[in-house]
Formats: structure tokens, C-alpha cells, sequence
């Protein structure tokens, strides 16, 4: 750590020497090396196609003259220490106007108590845990939160699905789970619907068959499961053991190719909210997967399209506020009104929360199939 | 109503799973007095073994391949037994359970790094299709597997039985369950019988790992939760007691089904172990138990 500080400090020296009005610095914290490491990969692809899109046409708009962008990226190791050690680098030494990050929620939530402290805008890509914005000014996300899954389920089973009767099994035992299962709940009664079943169990229980007994009993014509991938194949394949017909439906808890890796043919037919769907029919989506396919030879995932909002969102920010200043960032960002990104349609309503539709994917074959999108 | 009968076909699956792996607590805690805290995992191994053989070798049948994961998991119990245990069956109780904590943690890690993490399910063996006679007759919705799983636990509890009431062997383990220092005096073989007992812990509980595996689903730290329900559910029983094992594994699983079906599926584990607690007032030595006076 010492080292480290000490390393950095001729740099700090430099920093200070040389002016930098020629060039615009953007900070980006992502997981590069660590469990989640593919996701801090995503991030760093559609930061370099980023920077070099806005680069090749001479740089962002402030003011009257152009100036190049630089981002600056941080491996924050999806470790929430390292997050605000890569936080105050960022702000501290590289003086950077605003930053992208982090992705979990738990590094946000490191890291944006420090930008918020000293006035730079963030925004993160990945978070969706509802407490990263929550009573700060100067950060936003790209992604939707949580709860709102939950009212884009229970849009989709109400009006695509003509569902009359729902029922919820979720893990009582996680926040994730219990915030989703409680919105579509009220939600879907909201709508019109009939909510005939709401059974709960404990993580790493592995027999439901007792709920899902109790929720054939009532019959509902879909079943709202807001589990993760590695458990709703078998409360799928416990369901149909026991008679249950009803649709399956889930959240991007579902998004993770284990999901069809142990449901199998049992996953078929049913169908869960997320971010992005790589078959999106969208202009801006499409010419950023065709971007992102030659250059790395990869389908962008989800964390890479709301990478790329992320630093777009930024950049029409430093645009429509006409200076290099945090403060004027954040007040253009926070008036963001239906920018378009890959991910869909962003406006900040008041808050740093995108009101911003989600994709509802059908499982089809054992693969990922973009059914429809929802805004709300 | 017809969910009734399902609740019941879903507890005595449970149940019987339950009773399977608290067998092996109860005989060899009837036999040596040690609460073998590993045997959860030896339930996961053989739930593990099943899987292995099942994707190595996909031609063989489930009879086959049932038997063939009890008797190698048997192996893996008896070898615990005489390299991590044997040793210590003179030194202080307290060494002996450490080391069936050790050996639990050993297993799992030992199937988390050979296998993954993963949780993982055991390729369908039992045929999946409902049984048509109940859904006619009843109008309750039970698959084949289900059925058989509960027809082939009880008849390996009847065959323990018989095993234990009938045998040469069995009459050793009773003997030596009765007092483990007169009988090596009459010429009786005791490390023998204590291996023959973990044996047949072992391969029951390799049964319902492979049963769990089918019906649910199998992990490499699924041993420690249900290891601790049947062992809660051998001492309800009254430990020690084979026909306490198995009425406590059914009772537990009875009182979890009824409290989800009834009640609420938030209350499960509240409402169950708070009836036991009150079980083991009115029976502190389990239900089927025999209070063991210290002899001086």
C-alpha cells in the first residue's frame, strides 16, 4: 500500500505540472481481475470503443471547441476496499470530472460515498441494488433497479399474457429475491390480477414441493419465481413433477447460461425481465453489437451495453453542460431526457434512477430468444 | 382435496431420505456412543457417486447402479472409520467428535474441488411419468419416481431390520450396542462389527444421496443442513434406536410438509423444531429411546 502511494507520487507531480485543458479525463472503476473478472472485460471493450468512437470525430463538444476524451481505468478487483482506493485515485491524483462504476453493488456502495463527498458525478452500469442512489446527488446508474423487475413481470404476465391468476415462490432469506416477489405482488394485483399464492423458503433449501403442492392447489396460470439461475431450474422441474402448469416468469437473476445447463428442456417455454437482449431490435444497439463483434470477436453481454451507455451518458452530459465542470455534469446529467442508448431509452426523473424500459426473454431450445421489450 | 394426498406422497419422500441418513447416525451412535458428525457428508458423497457413475456410465440401469454407489460409498465409510477414527475410540469423546467435524470438511472440500461447486442433479434414473391409478382414483398428481423412491427406502429399512433382528452379525451388533466391553470377551470380532455398522450407515445414506439427487437436486455442502435434520431427527426418535430413526425422519419431514401446507411456508423451520423441542420435553430421551443409567 505504502509502495503503491509512493509509486504514484511522481505522477501526482506530473499531474500537477502540466496542465490538462486539452484533454478530458473520465475515470472508470471496473472488476478486471478478480471472480467477476469477465464482467470488468465487458466494461473495458466497450470503454475502448467508446473512447475511440468520440476520438475519431475529433473529440466531445464543450463550449465552442472540441476536446479529446481519456478514460482512465481502474482494476477495482469487485472488492469494495479497492473501490474507494480506485475512487480516490481517481478523483484525487487523476482529477477526473466524472466516473464510470463501479459494477456490484456492494463496490458502488464503497465508492460513491467518496465521489458524492467531493462533488463528481458517477455513473455505474451494473447496480441495481436501490441503496446506491438512495440520498445522493452525484450518482446515477444506467441499469433499472430491482423492484421495478418486478413491475415489468407483472406488466408483461397481465397484458402478454393474459394472466388472471399468479403465484410468487421466492427466497424469503435474500433482499434481491423478497424485493422483487413484494413489487410484482402489488403490482399484478394492481393490474387486475389475482395473486392466489405467495410462498416463501430459505437459501440453500433444495425441497419445494411442498409450496409448489400448496400453489398447484390454487392454480395460478403463471408462477413468479425471482430466484437465481442455480435454483429455479429445479423448482421448475419440481413444479411439472407435481402437476403445475403454469408459465414460469423470473427476473435477470435468471440470465446465466447454468440456467439451461441444469434445467435442460424443462426451462423451455418460459420467461424472464433483463437488461438487454444481444437480438434487440434497436438502431443503436445493433451498431454497437456489429462494433463490438469485429472488434472482439464477442456478443456483447449485458454489463458491456450498459458499460457503453454509462460513458455515453457522461459524454452528452460534458456536451449539453458546455464545460469541464462536476458540477455542471451532474446537473446536465441529472436532466437526461430520453437519450438513446443500447439498452433502451434513458430519462432521469428526478433521482439517479433511469426511468427506462427492460427486455422480457423467453427461453426457447435451451437459448436466450428477445420476446418483447416493456417500458414503463 | 387432492393436494392432501400429494402433501402426504411430498412428506413421506422427505421422511424417507430423512431416514435414511439417520440410521446411520443412530446405529453408530447405539454401537459406540459417537455422534458421527462427518455422516452428512458421506450422504453427500454418495449422492456424488451416484452422479459420477451416472455420467461415466450411462448404460447402467438404476438397480445396478444403486447398489453398486452404496457399496463403494460403504467403502469410503468403513475406510474413515478405521484410518480417522479407530485410534481414537479410547480417547476423550471430545478428540473423536472434532475429528468427524475435520472429516466432514475434509469431504466437502475434497467434492468441491473434483467437482465444483455447482449444484448439480443426477440424470434421471426412475421413470418421471405420473402414476395414472392415483391420479384416477385419488386425483392426486405423484410421479413414478417419487412412488419408488419411498417403495425402496422402506424396503431397505426392512431389510436393515431383518439385518439387525436376524443375522449372526446383527445379533454381534446388538451385543456389542448392549455392552462393548463383555463382547470382545465371548471372541466376538469388535473392530469387525463396528466396521460392518459403519458400512451399513454409509450405504444407507449413499441411497439417499442418490434418492436426493433424483428428486432434488445434490451440492457439495448440501450434507451439513440435512445431516443436522436427521440427526435432530434421530434424537426425536431416540438415538440409538433404528425404529426411532425412522418414525422421527417421518415425523420431522410430517410437521415441515404440514406447516408449508397449512400454515405458512415462513413459519417451516419455526413451527417444526419448536414441536420437537416440546417432543423432547415430554420424551427427553427421544420417543422410542431407552434411558441409559451411568453404572458405577
Amino acid at each position: 500500500m505504502k509502495l503503491r502511494t509512493l509509486a504514484l507520487l511522481p505522477l501526482l507531480v506530473l499531474a500537477g505540472c502540466k496542465p490538462t485543458a486539452k484533454e478530458l479525463k473520465i475515470g472508470v472503476s471496473a472488476p478486471t481481475t478478480g471472480s467477476i473478472s469477465a464482467t470488468g472485460q465487458s466494461a473495458k471493450n466497450a470503454i475502448a470503443l467508446v473512447q475511440d468512437e468520440i476520438n475519431a470525430g475529433g473529440g466531445v463538444q464543450v463550449g465552442d471547441k472540441q476536446v479529446k476524451v481519456r478514460f482512465i481505468l481502474e482494476d477495482d478487483e469487485d472488492k469494495p476496499e479497492s473501490t474507494a482506493t480506485v475512487f480516490q485515485k481517481l478523483i484525487n491524483q487523476d482529477k477526473v470530472l466524472a466516473i464510470v462504476g463501479s459494477y456490484t453493488s456492494k463496490c458502488s456502495n464503497a465508492g460513491a460515498p467518496i465521489a458524492e463527498a467531493s462533488g463528481i458525478p458517477v455513473v455505474s452500469p451494473w447496480s441495481t441494488n436501490p441503496n446506491v442512489t438512495k440520498g445522493r446527488k452525484f450518482i446515477f446508474r444506467a441499469c433499472f433497479i430491482d423492484p421495478f423487475q418486478g413491475r415489468v413481470v407483472a406488466q408483461f404476465a397481465t397484458s402478454k399474457l393474459k394472466a388472471k391468476t399468479g403465484a410468487v415462490l421466492y427466497d424469503v432469506a435474500s433482499d434481491y429475491n423478497k424485493g422483487i416477489a413484494e413489487v410484482f405482488r402489488d403490482e399484478f394485483t394492481k393490474m387486475g390480477g389475482k395473486i392466489v399464492g405467495f410462498e416463501t423458503y430459505n437459501t440453500k433449501d433444495t425441497d419445494f414441493s411442498a409450496q409448489l403442492t400448496k400453489i398447484k392447489g390454487s392454480n395460478p396460470e403463471v408462477l413468479f419465481l425471482p430466484n437465481y439461475f442455480n435454483e429455479v431450474p429445479l423448482q421448475i422441474q419440481q413444479a411439472r413433477k407435481l402437476g403445475l402448469t403454469a408459465v414460469m416468469l423470473g427476473g435477470d437473476g435468471w440470465d446465466n447460461p447454468e440456467l439451461v445447463k441444469l434445467g435442460g428442456k424443462v426451462m423451455d417455454g418460459n420467461y424472464f425481465s433483463n437488461h438487454y437482449s444481444p437480438d434487440i431490435d434497436n438502431p443503436v444497439a445493433k451498431g454497437f453489437i456489429a462494433k463490438y463483434k469485429a472488434r472482439f470477436g464477442l456478443v456483447p453481454d449485458a454489463a458491456a451495453a450498459l458499460t457503453y451507455d454509462s460513458a455515453n451518458l457522461i459524454l452528452k452530459a460534458v456536451a449539453t453542460a458546455g464545460k469541464a465542470d462536476s458540477k455542471a455534469i451532474r446537473d446536465a446529467l441529472a436532466a437526461t431526457v430520453g437519450f438513446q442508448g443500447v439498452t433502451g431509452n434513458i430519462t432521469y426523473g428526478g433521482g439517479g434512477d433511469p426511468v427506462k424500459g427492460a427486455v422480457v426473454i423467453k427461453v426457447e431450445d435451451g437459448k436466450f430468444v428477445f420476446d418483447s421489450a416493456v417500458n414503463p | 382435496m387432492d393436494t392432501i394426498i400429494q402433501q402426504l406422497f411430498n412428506a413421506a419422500q422427505l421422511g424417507a431420505v430423512y431416514a435414511l441418513i439417520a440410521l446411520g447416525y443412530s446405529m453408530v451412535y447405539g454401537i459406540i456412543r459417537l455422534i458421527n458428525f462427518a455422516h452428512g457428508d458421506i450422504f453427500m458423497l454418495g449422492g456424488f457417486i451416484g452422479l459420477l457413475l451416472t455420467t461415466r456410465f450411462g448404460w447402467m440401469p438404476f438397480y445396478l447402479l444403486l447398489p453398486l454407489a452404496m457399496l463403494l460409498t460403504a467403502l469410503v465409510g468403513v475406510t474413515i472409520e478405521r484410518v480417522a477414527y479407530r485410534r481414537l475410540r479410547n480417547a476423550q469423546r471430545m478428540s473423536v467428535v472434532i475429528t468427524t467435524l475435520g472429516v466432514g470438511i475434509f469431504l466437502e472440500n475434497l467434492v468441491r474441488l473434483t467437482v465444483g461447486p455447482e449444484t448439480r442433479q443426477i440424470p434421471a434414473g426412475l421413470p418421471s411419468a405420473p402414476v395414472v391409478w392415483l391420479q384416477q382414483h385419488l386425483g392426486a398428481f405423484v410421479t413414478w419416481d417419487k412412488l419408488l423412491i419411498i417403495l425402496i427406502s422402506l424396503a431397505l429399512m426392512a431389510i436393515l431390520w431383518l439385518v439387525v433382528n436376524r443375522t449372526l452379525i446383527g445379533t454381534a451388533m446388538r451385543a456389542v450396542a448392549d455392552n462393548k466391553d463383555a463382547v470382545p470377551l465371548m471372541g466376538v470380532n469388535l473392530n469387525l462389527v463396528i466396521a460392518v455398522t459403519f458400512a451399513i450407515g454409509s450405504a444407507l445414506a449413499a441411497a439417499g444421496g442418490i434418492f436426493y439427487g433424483q428428486a432434488y437436486s445434490i451440492d457439495p455442502y448440501m450434507g451439513i443442513d440435512l445431516g443436522w435434520k436427521a440427526f435432530i431427527a434421530a434424537v426425536i426418535g431416540g438415538i440409538g434406536s433404528i425404529e426411532g430413526a425412522v418414525l422421527g425422519s417421518f415425523l420431522l419431514a410430517g410437521v415441515e410438509v404440514i406447516t408449508v401446507a397449512y400454515l405458512s411456508s415462513n413459519l417451516k423451520n419455526g413451527i417444526a423444531f419448536g414441536l420437537l423441542i416440546l417432543l423432547l420435553l415430554v420424551w427427553p430421551w427421544g420417543i422410542m429411546g431407552k434411558p441409559t443409567l451411568k453404572k458405577v
